[in-house]
Parts: C-alpha cells; sequence; structure tokens
C-alpha cells in the first residue's frame, strides 16, 4: 500500500524526490510496526533478580528447595558471624584467654552433635526433596513418556544453534513428513513434553531458565529431558555449557501455545515439511531410535 | 632413635656460589622463596586476564580502555580459560603448597631440608619449564588455549579447538602435575622419615596436617589428570580418538569419559587447595586467638575425613550428563556427607577463638576473613551438591561464584595470612601491619563484592562464560549488577597494590624481624630470622602440642602465655633458670602493643 504510494509519484524532479523518501520513510516504518509486533511476542526481559519467571508445572519444586535452603543457610551464616563478631567484639586483648583444649568428652560430644544435627536439618531436607522431586518428576521419564499426550521431540545441538525434529503425522523420525526447525521449539501447554537429545560436534547444554531444566548435550551419547509449561509465551532456550567462540549466541525460541494454538502451527507445518523435505540432503535426515529403556 | 635422624639429616656446607644459592638451590627455604615470587607473578597475570574479562561483562564489545581494540568473543575465550588455568595451577598452588609446604613443613617439624632435597630442585624447575610453555602458548598461531580451564573435549580437540595452543596448554598442564607429584612424593617422605623425636603426628601443627593431606592427594589423583593429559594430546596431534564420538556409529571414543577423569583429579583438587588454608587457619586462630586449638585432634580428623571423601564425591561435576540416576543420586549422599567434616572444622574454629584473647594482627585478620568468606563458600556448595537445585544452577555464574569463594577467596586470604605471618621468618624483615590492613580490609570487602555479585546472577540464571550474558533477553536486565560487579573488581584489582607496595618495601626497608615475633610455640619460631642453612644445629625433641597457649602452670613458670613445643621446662629440667626459652627479643614497637595483653 505504502509502496503503491511512492510508485504513483514516481514523476521525476525535486518533489517526488521528497515523496520518494517519504514513501521509502513510511514503508521503514511500517516495517519496524511489524518487527514490534513479533517483539511483543517475543521473550520478555525480566524485572527484578532472583530466578527467571517460572512457566513449569514442576518448578516450583526447585524454586521452594532453593528458598527453604537459602533460608538455612543464611541462619548459619547468621550465627557464625555473630559468633566470631562476638569473639572479636568481647574477647579482644583485654580479656584473659581460657586455656580449654575442648577435648573433654561433653565437647566433643556437644561438637559432634551439632555437626550431625546441621547435616540432618539442612543437608537431610535437600537429600529428601531432592530424591522425591527427581523420583516424582524431573528424572521420572516413564512418567512424561506414558501420558497419552505426550509430545516428542528431538534436538540435534550444533555450534551454535539447535534443531528440532518432531515425527510428523507418522509418529516415526527420520522421515519425509518430519518437521524440522532450527533454534525454534513449539510445544503445548499442560502436558509433557519429552526430549531426545544429542549433538554433533562439542558438548552443549541445554537449558531452559524458564521451565528449571537442563541437560548436558553430548557427541555419542543421547540424552532425555522433559518439562511440562504452564503458561503460554515465548522464552528462551539457552546453551549452558561452553561450546566455542559464539557459545553467547547459541539461542534459541521456546515458543508455548494453547493446545488448539499447537495444533494449528503444526498442521501448517506438516504442510510445509512436506514441500521443503529434500531427499538428496543426507545430513538433513538425522533421527535417533526412541527408546524406551533409556533409564 | 637420636642417631637415625643424624644419620638422615647430614649438614652439608652451604653453598657459596649465586647459581647453587639462589637457582640450582637444594635449600627448601630458596626453594620455597622462588615458588612464592613465581606465583605472585603469575597470580598478578591471573589477575589483569580477571580485569579483562569483567571489562568485557561491565561494558560487552566496548573497546579496553586505552585501546581501539574490544574484546573478542574468540579472545574473552581464552582470557577465560587462562585466567582458571593459570590462577588454579600457576599461581595458588605453588604459592600455598609449592612455597609455604617447603618452607613450613621441615621447619615446623624439626627436620634441616626436605627428605629429597634434589627432587625438590627438579620439582621447582619442572614448575618453571610449565610455565614457559604456558606463556609460551600465547604467541603461537591461532593463540592460547580456549577450551575453559576443564579443557572438556570435544571442544578441545581439533574438533573445536585447532591450533598449536591448546596442546601447549594440555602439556603444560601434563608438566606442572610432574612437578606437583615431585612435591607430593617428597612431602610425603618428609613428614613421615624426618619429624623431631617426640614430633608425633598429634603434635603436627595443622599447617603440617594440611600440607601432608594435601600431599597424599595430589600423589594419588595427579596421575589420574596426568593420564586425562596423555590421551587428550594423542587426540589432538596423533590421530587417536579416545574422546571423539563420531555421530555415525563405528569406532568411537567418549568425551565423557575425559569428565570422569578430569574430575576424579579435579574435585580432589579443590581440596588440595583448601587443606593448607585449613591448615594454616588453624594454626593461626589458635596461636592470635592465645588459646589452644579447641579439640585439635578432632580438627586433624575433620581434614583426614574430607581427605578420605573427596575421592568419592567427583560425580556432582557430571550431574547433567545424563549419568544414572542412582548414580547421580550416590554421589549427591556422599557429597552432602562431607558438610559433616566441615561442621566441624567450623565449630572448631569457632570455639577456638571463642573466649580467647584475640590480637587483631594481619594475619589473624587475613584467617578470620578466610573463615568468614569459606563459610559463604561452603554454604553456597550445598545447593550445587544437590541434584534438583543443581539441575536450575548448573553451569551457571553461582556455581561461578562458589568456587570463587572457596577456591579463589578462602584460598588466597589463607596464602596472605600464611605470608604475612610467615614472611619474617622468610626474609628477616616484618611486613608493614597498616598497609596489610588496609589490604585486608579492601580485599574482604571488595571479595564479597565480586563473588557475592556472581552469586546473584547466577542465581537469576546466568550461564558462566558468555562473552555477552546480555543478548539473553532473560538476563538483560543484569546488565546494572554485572557492571557494578566490575567495577568492584576492578578496584580489588587496584587494593591490591597495597601488598605489592607492602612486599617490596618490607622486604628491603621493614623493620627486622625478632626470631619469634609473634610469640608462639611451634619449632620454626625457635631458630633465627631467617633460619640458619640448616635450620636445627641440633635437632630439637619435641615435648608438647603445637598450640600450648595461655596454659595457667606455664604462665606462672615461665612468666609468658607461649611455651615452645621443644622447650624443656625449668622444673623438669632441675634448674630454676630458664636458659631454653627462645629469646624474646624486642618486639617492633607497633607489633608490640598489638601482641601485648593490655591490663584491665
Amino acid at each position: 500500500m505504502t509502496r503503491g504510494r511512492g510508485l504513483d509519484g514516481w514523476t521525476g524532479g525535486a518533489s517526488a524526490l521528497l515523496r520518494r523518501v517519504g514513501a521509502v520513510l513510511v514503508g521503514a516504518g511500517a516495517l519496524l510496526a511489524g518487527v514490534a509486533a513479533v517483539a511483543q511476542a517475543a521473550p520478555q526481559p525480566e524485572s527484578s533478580w532472583g530466578y527467571p519467571r517460572d512457566v513449569s508445572v514442576e518448578g516450583h519444586r526447585i524454586d521452594w528447595l532453593l528458598n527453604v535452603t537459602s533460608v538455612f543457610v543464611g541462619i548459619l551464616f547468621l550465627i557464625m558471624a555473630v559468633w566470631m563478631g562476638i569473639a572479636i567484639a568481647k574477647h579482644g586483648r583485654r580479656h584473659a584467654a581460657e586455656h580449654d583444649h575442648g577435648n573433654a568428652k561433653k565437647q566433643i560430644v556437644k561438637a559432634l552433635g551439632l555437626s550431625a544435627l546441621i547435616f540432618l536439618i539442612v543437608d537431610g531436607n535437600l537429600f529428601f526433596h531432592s530424591i522425591r522431586d527427581l523420583d516424582e518428576a524431573f528424572w521420572n521419564f516413564a512418567k512424561a513418556e506414558t501420558h497419552p499426550e505426550a509430545v516428542r521431540i528431538e534436538v540435534n545441538a550444533h555450534q551454535w544453534a539447535w534443531d528440532a525434529r518432531y515425527a510428523g503425522s507418522d509418529a516415526e523420525f527420520g522421515t519425509a513428513d518430519d518437521i524440522v526447525t532450527f533454534n525454534d521449539i513449539r510445544v503445548p501447554r499442560g502436558v509433557p513434553v519429552v526430549l531426545q537429545l544429542r549433538s554433533v560436534d562439542v558438548i552443549h547444554s541445554f537449558y531452559l531458565p524458564n521451565l528449571r531444566q537442563k541437560v548436558d548435550v553430548v557427541p555419542g551419547t543421547t540424552t532425555h529431558l522433559w518439562f511440562a509449561a504452564k503458561e503460554t509465551g515465548e522464552f528462551e532456550i539457552a546453551c549452558a555449557q561452553h561450546c566455542g567462540v559464539h557459545h553467547y549466541k547459541m539461542r534459541g525460541v521456546l515458543t508455548i501455545y494453547e493446545p488448539e494454538g499447537y495444533r494449528a502451527w503444526l498442521g501448517e507445518a506438516q504442510a510445509n515439511a512436506r514441500v521443503a523435505y529434500d531427499a538428496a540432503d543426507l545430513l538433513g535426515h538425522w533421527g535417533w531410535r526412541w527408546d524406551k529403556e533409556y533409564y | 632413635m637420636e642417631g637415625t635422624y643424624r644419620e638422615l639429616q647430614p649438614k652439608h656446607p652451604a653453598p657459596t656460589s649465586f647459581i647453587a644459592k639462589y637457582v640450582l638451590s637444594t635449600d627448601h627455604k630458596v626453594i620455597a622463596k622462588q615458588f612464592l615470587w613465581a606465583g605472585l607473578v603469575f597470580l598478578a597475570v591471573g589477575g589483569g586476564l580477571a580485569m579483562m574479562i569483567r571489562w568485557q561483562w561491565g561494558y560487552p564489545g566496548a573497546p579496553l580502555p586505552g585501546t581501539n581494540s574490544p574484546i573478542g568473543p574468540a579472545l574473552y575465550n581464552k582470557l577465560f580459560t587462562m585466567h582458571g588455568l593459570i590462577m588454579i595451577f600457576f599461581a595458588v598452588t605453588p604459592m600455598m603448597i609449592g612455597a609455604f609446604g617447603n618452607l613450613c613443613i621441615p621447619l615446623m617439624i624439626g627436620a634441616r631440608d626436605m627428605a629429597f632435597p634434589k627432587l625438590n630442585m627438579l620439582s621447582f624447575w619442572t614448575f618453571a619449564l610449565s610455565q614457559v610453555l604456558i606463556i609460551a602458548s600465547f604467541f603461537v598461531p591461532l593463540g592460547t588455549g580456549s577450551a575453559g580451564w576443564t579443557t572438556y573435549p570435544t571442544l578441545s580437540t581439533q574438533v573445536g579447538s585447532p591450533g598449536l595452543g591448546q596442546t601447549l596448554v594440555v602439556v603444560a598442564i601434563f608438566v606442572t602435575g610432574s612437578a606437583t607429584l615431585m612435591g607430593a612424593v617428597n612431602y610425603i617422605t618428609t613428614v613421615i622419615r624426618l619429624r623431631a623425636p617426640g614430633m608425633t603426628y598429634m603434635r603436627m601443627p595443622l599447617t603440617v596436617w594440611g600440607m601432608w593431606l594435601t600431599a597424599i592427594l595430589n600423589l594419588l589423583f595427579v596421575p589420574v589428570l596426568a593420564a586425562a593429559a596423555i590421551l587428550l594430546v594423542l587426540d589432538r596431534e596423533f590421530g587417536t580418538q579416545f574422546f571423539i564420538a563420531a555421530t555415525q556409529g563405528g569406532m568411537d571414543g567418549d568425551p565423557v569419559l575425559f569428565q570422569h577423569l578430569f574430575w576424579i583429579f579435579g574435585h580432589p583438587e579443590v581440596y588440595i587447595l583448601i587443606l593448607p588454608a585449613w591448615g594454616f587457619v588453624g594454626d593461626l586462630l589458635s596461636f592470635f586467638a592465645r588459646k589452644p586449638h579447641y579439640w585439635y585432634r578432632g580438627t586433624a580428623y575433620a581434614m583426614i575425613a574430607v581427605t578420605v571423601l573427596s575421592g568419592v564425591v567427583y560425580g556432582h561435576h557430571m550431574f547433567m550428563t545424563g549419568m544414572n540416576p542412582l548414580l547421580g543420586k550416590s554421589f549427591m549422599l556422599l557429597t552432602l556427607i562431607i558438610s559433616v567434616p566441615a561442621e566441624l572444622l567450623f565449630l572448631n574454629w569457632l570455639h577456638t577463638i571463642y573466649r580467647g584473647s584475640i590480637r587483631l594482627t594481619t594475619p589473624m585478620l587475613f584467617s578470620l576473613g578466610m573463615v568468614f568468606v569459606f563459610g559463604l563458600g561452603g554454604l553456597t556448595g550445598i545447593f550445587l551438591a544437590t541434584i534438583s537445585t543443581d539441575i536450575y544452577l548448573h553451569d551457571t555464574m553461582f556455581v561461578v561464584g562458589h568456587f570463587h569463594y572457596t577456591m579463589a577467596a578462602a584460598t588466597l586470604l589463607a596464602t596472605f595470612a600464611a605470608i604475612y605471618f610467615w614472611f619474617p621468618k622468610m626474609f628477616g624483615r616484618m611486613l608493614d601491619e597498616t598497609l596489610g590492613k588496609i589490604h585486608f580490609w579492601t580485599s574482604l570487602v571488595l571479595i564479597c563484592l565480586v563473588f557475592g555479585g556472581q552469586l546473584l546472577v547466577g542465581y537469576a540464571g546466568q550461564q558462566r562464560r558468555l562473552w555477552d550474558p546480555h543478548q539473553y533477553t532473560f538476563l538483560q536486565h543484569l546488565l546494572p549488577l554485572n557492571r557494578a560487579t566490575s567495577w568492584a573488581a576492578f578496584a580489588l584489582g587496584v587494593s591490591q597494590l597495597a601488598f605489592v607496595y607492602n612486599w617490596f618495601h618490607s622486604m628491603f626497608r621493614g623493620a627486622r624481624a625478632a626470631d619469634n615475633p609473634w610469640q608462639v610455640g611451634t619449632l620454626e619460631w625457635t631458630v633465627s630470622s631467617p633460619p640458619p642453612h640448616y635450620n636445627f644445629d641440633e635437632i630439637p625433641t619435641v615435648r608438647r602440642g603445637p598450640h600450648e597457649l595461655s596454659d595457667p602452670s606455664f604462665e606462672k613458670l615461665l612468666g609468658r602465655d607461649w611455651v615452645s613445643q621443644a622447650e624443656l621446662l625449668p622444673e623438669l629440667a632441675g634448674t630454676t633458670a630458664v636458659p631454653q626459652a627462645s629469646p624474646s627479643a624486642p618486639l617492633g614497637a607497633p607489633l608490640a602493643a598489638v601482641m601485648a595483653r593490655k591490663e584491665h
């Protein structure tokens, strides 16, 4: 529309030149507006320090354990600091040192008992909850996989991007109807998303800060990760393992749709995938056996 | 028994030529100084690299001040890689273990030198060769290593890091490991064989305990690193593929194998660096609280327990590699168990200073500072020992903050405590107390700001080793925090100048040190400052533990609150005179005021 108006004024002369410049500016403005519209859906910056917004179903477990442990260690550190402070303030050189080897049975029992008590409370809490969270959520792949609507994706990492592959309508990876994306993973909200990951070059680490998940991506080995999102939006996929010069740019976008939005995208992507399929592109045919017994 | 000691430690004449005295010296005291100088120079190099990293994080892509050239991503990767390697292997290790292990072990156990003086010399010169190699790596085409200090394959193989630089770096690690191994054999043998009569294991100063346990860990685990380094060099230069996985089946290696080898060494390594620090601090807290170390045996046992456990916890570095869940959980439990002996150490340190008569000398301040920052470092460790919290924090700046609090802040503060404490014995002059205190307070505050800033951005999810973290939308808001942390780091760098000036000034112009300026009882303070060529003209006979301070019965007898480990008490000698007492030479005025107990 703007371009048409510009062309209408193509009559030569200074006024025409001005009109052309104006047209270019209007066109650029429209382009910027378009970018802005995309940017609105793009990952949003965080507003405050602390953990990034948690949009996962299970991530609250990690946040809770981090918070509780922060309180525990905060208390321990405070006790230590106050203890040191009192000793320095009150037991300075005006204070006669008490001759005490601290090796009376009572003192030893007290020291050992206190160490054991702190261990049982702080470390015990960490251990207990971590084991439970791993078994119930983060490392419970059986639970995720047996979900009837679980979404399976294969991620092939390389310097410095994430390729993702969806099995397509035949539910088989490595076939002509596979959907392959680049730095762009789209998933539905509310169902488990199970990933198989591999790298073709160096070790990467697939990190979803907003979903509190992470796993190394290793050449020669398949690793796994699953998550379920509770909110929609666009969030970042980050690389957490130093993987070379442009490690800092190994950034992808995870789009979380409502299930109907996801189905709509999947349908469109499926149609495009069939068109884009290139049988001669052998390197494009990656994909691995989906082994149920990996754990 | 006495005969054995004399046979083991004959007196050779002191060397006279410059080369024999200062270069190819077999004297543990000279080798200690060589290691200390080498370590300090590389501390400055590693610190300079850190400043450049912080510049990039504070002002991503901006030209370095005074130049037109920004730090590109490739150079940045070299900076953090070499910062880590240089600080760990070429600064902290030589200063802490090379210098103070050499200085303290023979002097504190009452020996005339190391068990193998020539091996000791070879250890230093092998180490010097590794320093040449690491410096050389900067000047080859494509530059030095850039695969991170952990040199994980396949990034560290030709797949990810072409060029000679990375190979030189790996060879340098191998060579420095060989030097460490020579030192370890020497330290272990010296402690076992050359303790003076009466110096039982449970009378050894905690410094010696720390050094000895560190040497044992080095002996056991450095060879594993050396093996990994050799396999990596073979992969890089000789076409093997131990660590290179083929993407499409066939005969292939496994990059995760390297991580196992690396961390079997790498986790003990952090205890290798912290055990001597615990030793220094265990002794110094007692000395300057003028009080025996609280439950000395418990502290020694706790250090032994950590030494043993350190070999079986390394898997927590690999929680994210897709390891078997049962294996991961086992490593989590074993790692958490380390907090029991660690808590015991803290309780003993705190009990040691509590109800003492604390003298806030510079070495004492640095020791207290070490306890403070190690508290922060240790407590942040349990977040990373636990798998579920580690899922979020793994490979973030939280890890960087945590290990800087332990491996950088705690070890360096302890090393500075040792430098301020033993400088008089090494050089015969005192370091300036005022400059020392300025150095301490600026260092402590700024260390907490720098590494605290790292913990905070890590808590917010910022990954480590990013050229520009703010490329990520979810990290953009951290730029002001990263920039403020950078300024704290620059200030920390500048504040070290107080130490540099103090070091050079005091070495030549400092107040002459008395034989026993801190008035403590360990054996190195019974000889002159600096000690004579063979340390002990007569090998002393040890009669008591290292921390016999403020014992009322001794105080009454001797008129002072300390007693030497080898001192023969008048009542036992059957005389009323006190001839055995080490000379309490007059102290420098400022120090005397600090050390003297004020009357009410």
